[in-house]
């Protein structure tokens, strides 16, 4: 009986990070297979999974403002680039065409990326509480236009559009993270800082979903005023949800190009916003399990979907030719998304609440 | 001043164009309270439609074609993907308009083809020379003709039809009207088809006098400011929304030589500015509708 | 959480010993025995589509912007000519008993860093080079790992900054040195007093109007720079720019229809100079637009290559292998570009080494590359690095017919002009803009 899901027997089980035995094996398993994946699968492969990682971060952050607290930000990408370039600044190289410090470290470069993004984050709540749904999803996207002119335009800072720049070189103690070594190749080695991360920052933002924060942030997301009422500070706790939500960001958007090693300021645009909108809501609004999986979802699904034509060999591959398989990749882009959303509203989350509730009940499931 | 005057009248040629955008986002919202992502794909859909029909139809049965065909497009896209979320939160019907965005624009593109497409239309590139040496172009007349005679059209069907009725019931309150006998299901319909018929107009009005490429898209974007800043769910808003960003683009266009420190070409951005600008004093928009907050 | 703790432990360590179980990032597949030294990318299987089937195959990459992003309309034909090309080729015997397969690993970037990024990861271990690598942002993701592992590619952009790196191998003037040359002839035939850049950001239009403006200067004309937005009704700052300032020469960084709007707002509003555009500035298309004639009457395009209907060995055989499409440069370009790689290919199995390696090496030692015509002689000097770049290029009136179906008018055939003859290529133009 124990282990039934939503049977709480103390307020502490209610509370606890893995609330059941079965999360925390399973929980378990999975970081046994993460830490375990840098052996078993080829490096190209490696950097896609270490780039869902990070994303993964960026995902979460976004949850906790949008899924949490219920303020759709389509400002997401915005607060990435300004992580990026900070972390590229405060670590690039001093001799190079654009601005760098040359502080390699990352203790140093990724909380600095945070807590610039965090600042603007903070300075931007104020906007949240004098808007709402929509209203608040648009003007945030408005950051993303204006921040994009800016960052189009010094070209000091980001390289310029089209050039671009060197996202920052991750060195932990003085150890080298960005180059093959006799031990490990250079991306086993972001994988496993990018993993480490991850299980950091969902770790973190469990834990303050289950917090008085996370609590005040739920109630202002299914009623604000209601929250008003019971004393939540509303400008307060939006403002805290956009400062820790930019944190996350800042640091996903520090790392998210370290693995490519390169970036160029017309990339953090609307799309990007949208894609972690789009992450969230498939994986499973309110729920850092469901950002994570969002995140890997629309993370590898293009690779995924690369293979489809392979399989489909009455497909044109000319591009010249309509339709062609490129198209179809596109489109099924689009159409899975679409498709998926439609049948599973909930997100990858409301899947496995409907697999569990189906063998709750088995044999006798109806 | 004669600068001035023709940036003006510029503006407000374009921000007709914009009002017309921004009148099918506001209709989509009214009646379903989503803002439909899919606006950019059929804005495009049309004016390459045009350009496909315009050789044999001429303009303008060109341009009726298509607003139709847009339409239907519209409404085929609503009953597959959009009516079966119904009650869902509306940020995952809008990231499922996206997805539409998306697969449309990628056919859309197909159709496009290898050279940049016309729409035929007469005006051109022809002005009018007012007095004071003022010029207009008639591309810019004929847009705003254009947009006065479909808010016409729109104001009537919407104040003395029963379907304009049923429409304003279901968007102010979909249980009562469903009670009263109103099929929301096609209000639901009506709207996105009048809003991919009004997108497709608004392509065709956009490449007037230029040329169709798969970047024309790309304008719709600046609809979005427009809707915000004329209040999500107001019609009139819309279109004054529209005016004021086109005037207010080209204004800086203009001027934006005198200020170069605020980098290049900055009137992109300015339609941001100027909804962050009225949003500050406004959080509804210059129109949009106070929600009454009942504790 | 003790116990998850020990659970996770004990899971890495069964697994971590079974280290060495992933598949190699290098497939050595075909080592000794006959025929040059080889590494990746080259098979002794005949190529899946190839009637040769006693030859091997070497696979050559396609990474492009095939759908959505803003230059698929230029990268469908690039990529059609490429394959046509190599099929030639193949036709011809193809290099060294082996055929070439450019067919089996084409995918499509959508402009975007990452998803290149991604593209590449996944070919990396089967192709050879790339013989399409669109876009310098692109491009730009994946050059350090390129030059790890000493993989070449044809680029599908005309930026200088390729001057630069041994991997890419560059063909015809890069936009720098084409404005220059766009400015020099301006120069001589209206001497012009004030240039006006109009360009888009980033390496295309900021390369060429950094080249508009040191010829500018050297020169002694005025130099204006304005850029602006991809977008038909961003153009209104430009052509304010334009109208305003009243340069003599304009040269011009955009789209197509960009470019449209900006000849046909600026001359309908009074504007009576010059226009000098780039080639991906244009499309045949524009002719029958409203701005038609504005463009007749003030519009030149620059070119680093002779256009479609040209007539020389490598145009002719280039039409022969597209039948029935519908002309556009993007063919020609694509056609074009593919020359070094063929003549590095052909170094390479002559030297009997076709590793990666052995292919840079080659490719770094070209001095010249056959280009059947198409470019004149002296072009692709690799071994010559940013000294060697090739500094000609063409001014067209693609507004006038010259006879034959698709002939456009050429003002002036290739030549050199003062500025560019003289110009040391120390780093990329566009940090000097």
């Amino acid at each position: 009986m124990r282990n039934r899901p939503l049977l709480r027997t103390s307020y502490n089980q209610e509370l606890a990070l893995l609330d059941t035995t079965s999360k925390k094996v399973a929980v378990g398993i999975l970081l046994a297979v993460g830490a375990a994946l840098p052996w078993l699968v080829e490096d190209q492969l490696l950097q896609l999974i270490g780039l869902a990682c990070v994303t993964a971060i960026g995902a979460i952050g976004l949850n906790i403002v949008t899924g949490y607290a219920g303020q759709v930000s389509l400002g997401h990408a915005f607060f990435l680039a300004i992580g990026a370039y900070t972390a590229a600044a405060i670590a690039g190289d001093p001799d190079a065409r654009t601005i760098g410090f040359g502080v390699q470290e990352i203790l140093i470069w990724l909380p600095a990326a945070g807590l610039v993004a965090a600042v603007a984050g903070v300075l931007v709540a104020p906007l949240a509480t004098r808007l709402r749904g929509l209203y608040l999803a648009i003007v945030t996207l408005g950051l993303v236009f204006i921040g994009g002119h800016v960052i189009n335009e010094w070209s000091e800072l980001t390289g310029g559009p089209g050039i671009g720049r060197q996202p920052p070189a991750p060195k932990l103690f003085g150890y080298d993270l960005n180059a093959s070594d006799a031990f490990l190749t250079r991306d086993q080695k972001l994988y496993l800082l990018m993993l480490v991360l991850l299980v950091l920052a969902a770790l973190a933002a469990r834990n303050l979903a289950r917090s008085r924060v996370g609590r005040a942030f739920t109630a202002i997301r299914d009623r604000d005023i209601a929250a008003g009422v019971m004393g939540v500070n509303l400008a307060r706790y939006k403002t805290i949800a956009f400062g820790v939500s930019s944190f996350y960001a800042g640091c996903a958007g520090a790392l998210l190009y370290v693995g490519v090693g390169y970036f160029d300021p017309t990339t953090f645009n609307l799309l990007l916003s949208v894609q972690y909108i789009a992450m969230v809501l498939i994986g499973g609004a309110g729920t850092v399990s469901g950002a994570i999986l969002g995140a890997f979802l629309i993370t590898l699904l293009p690779r995924l979907i690369r293979e489809v034509p392979s399989f489909l060999p009455f497909i044109s591959n000319s591009p010249a030719e309509s339709p062609n398989a490129y198209q179809l990749e596109t489109v099924l882009y689009g159409v899975l998304i679409i498709v998926f959303l439609i049948f599973e509203p909930r997100g990858l989350f409301g899947i496995w609440i409907r697999l569990r509730t189906y063998w709750k009940a088995w044999p006798f499931s109806y | 001043m004669k600068d001035f005057l023709e940036s003006v009248l510029r503006g407000i040629g374009t921000g007709s164009v914009y009002a017309l955008l921004g009148l099918g986002f506001v209709i989509i919202y009214k009646a379903t309270r989503v803002i439909s992502f899919a606006q950019p794909a059929f804005m495009l859909a049309g004016a390459v439609l045009v350009t496909y029909l315009a050789g044999p139809l001429g303009f303008f049965l060109a341009l009726a074609a298509s607003a139709v065909l847009t339409g239907g497009i519209a409404l085929g896209v609503e009953r597959l993907a959009v009516r079966p979320m119904i009650g869902r939160p509306v940020f995952t019907v809008a990231i499922i308009t996206l997805g539409i965005d998306i697969a449309v624009r990628v056919v859309v593109n197909g159709a496009i083809g290898l050279d940049v497409r016309q729409v035929g239309d007469p005006w051109g590139l022809k002005v009018w020379k007012l007095p004071g040496g003022v010029q207009v172009e008639q591309r810019h007349v004929a847009m705003v003709l254009t947009t006065a005679v479909l808010i016409a059209l729109l104001f009537v069907f919407f104040r003395y039809t029963r379907t304009g009725l049923a429409m304003r019931a279901a968007s102010y309150d979909q249980e009562a009207a469903l009670a009263q006998g109103v099929s929301v299901g096609s209000v639901f319909a009506l709207s996105w088809a009048l809003a991919g018929a009004l997108a497709a107009v608004a392509g065709t009005y956009a490449a007037v006098g230029g040329s169709v490429s798969e970047s024309l898209w790309l304008i719709a974007l600046t609809a979005l400011p427009v809707i915000i800043l004329g209040g999500l769910d107001s019609l009139p808003g819309a279109v004054i929304g529209g005016l004021v960003v086109g005037t207010v683009q080209e204004l800086t266009a203009t001027y934006q030589g005198s200020v170069p420190w605020l980098g290049g070409n900055i009137s992109v951005v300015t339609p941001y500015v100027v909804m962050f600008l009225v949003l500050l004093v406004r959080p509804y928009g210059l129109f949009g509708t106070r929600e009454v907050e009942r504790v | 959480m003790k116990r998850l703790g020990m659970i996770a432990l004990a899971a890495v360590l069964t697994v971590g010993s079974l280290a060495g179980c992933r598949g190699g990032d290098n497939t050595d597949n075909s080592k000794g025995s006959s025929g040059p030294k080889s590494d990746v990318g080259i098979t002794k299987e005949p190529c899946p589509k190839s009637e040769h089937k006693d030859r091997g195959c070497i696979y050559l990459g396609i990474i492009s912007d095939l759908t959505v992003g803003p230059f698929h309309v230029l990268a469908v034909p690039i990529t059609d000519a490429q394959k046509a090309f190599w099929k030639r080729v193949n036709a011809q015997g193809g290099i060294g008993g082996y055929d070439i397969d450019a067919e089996t690993y084409v995918r499509d970037n959508k402009y975007n860093p990452q998803t290149h990024n991604e593209a590449y990861q996944e070919m990396k271990g089967k192709v050879l080079a790339l013989a399409q690598s669109l876009g310098s942002p692109t491009t730009a993701a994946i050059l350090p790992d390129m030059k790890q592992n000493n993989v070449i590619a044809a680029p599908a952009a005309w930026t200088s900054a390729y001057a630069f790196e041994d991997n890419i191998l560059e063909s015809g003037a890069n936009y720098c040195i084409e404005s220059m040359n766009a400015v020099d002839y301006a120069n001589e035939t209206f001497k012009p007093k004030t240039v006006m850049a109009v360009h888009l950001a980033g390496d295309y239009g900021d390369d060429a109007a950094a080249g508009a403006k040191i010829a500018a200067e050297k020169l002694g004309m005025t130099f204006i720079n304005v850029k602006t937005d991809s977008g038909t009704d961003k153009q209104a700052g430009a052509v304010t720019a334009i109208v305003t300032q009243k340069p003599d020469l304009v040269i011009l960084t955009t789209g197509p229809a960009d470019a449209a709007a900006i000849v046909g707002g600026a001359a309908q509003r009074g504007f009576k100079g010059r226009f000098i555009g780039t080639s991906p500035s244009w499309n045949q298309g524009l002719l029958a637009t409203a701005a038609a004639p504005a463009l007749k009457a003030l519009y030149l395009q620059s070119s680093p290559w002779k256009s479609w209907a040209s007539d020389t060995p490598g145009h002719k055989a280039m039409r022969e292998a597209l039948p029935g499409v519908t002309p556009n440069d993007g063919y020609t370009s694509g056609w074009v570009w593919s020359y070094p790689l063929l003549a590095a290919l052909k170094k390479a199995q002559a030297d009997g080494d076709l590793t990666r390696a052995g292919l840079l090496k080659a490719a770094k030692s070209l001095t010249k590359v056959d280009y059947e015509g198409m470019l004149p002689d002296g072009a692709g000097n690799y071994a010559g690095g940013a000294d060697g770049i090739f500094r000609q290029s063409l001014i067209y009136n693609p507004t006038v017919g010259a006879g034959g179906p698709n002939e456009i008018k050429l003002e002036k055939d290739y030549f050199t002009g003062s500025v560019a003859k003289d110009y040391k290529l120390d780093k990329p133009c566009y940090e000097k803009l």
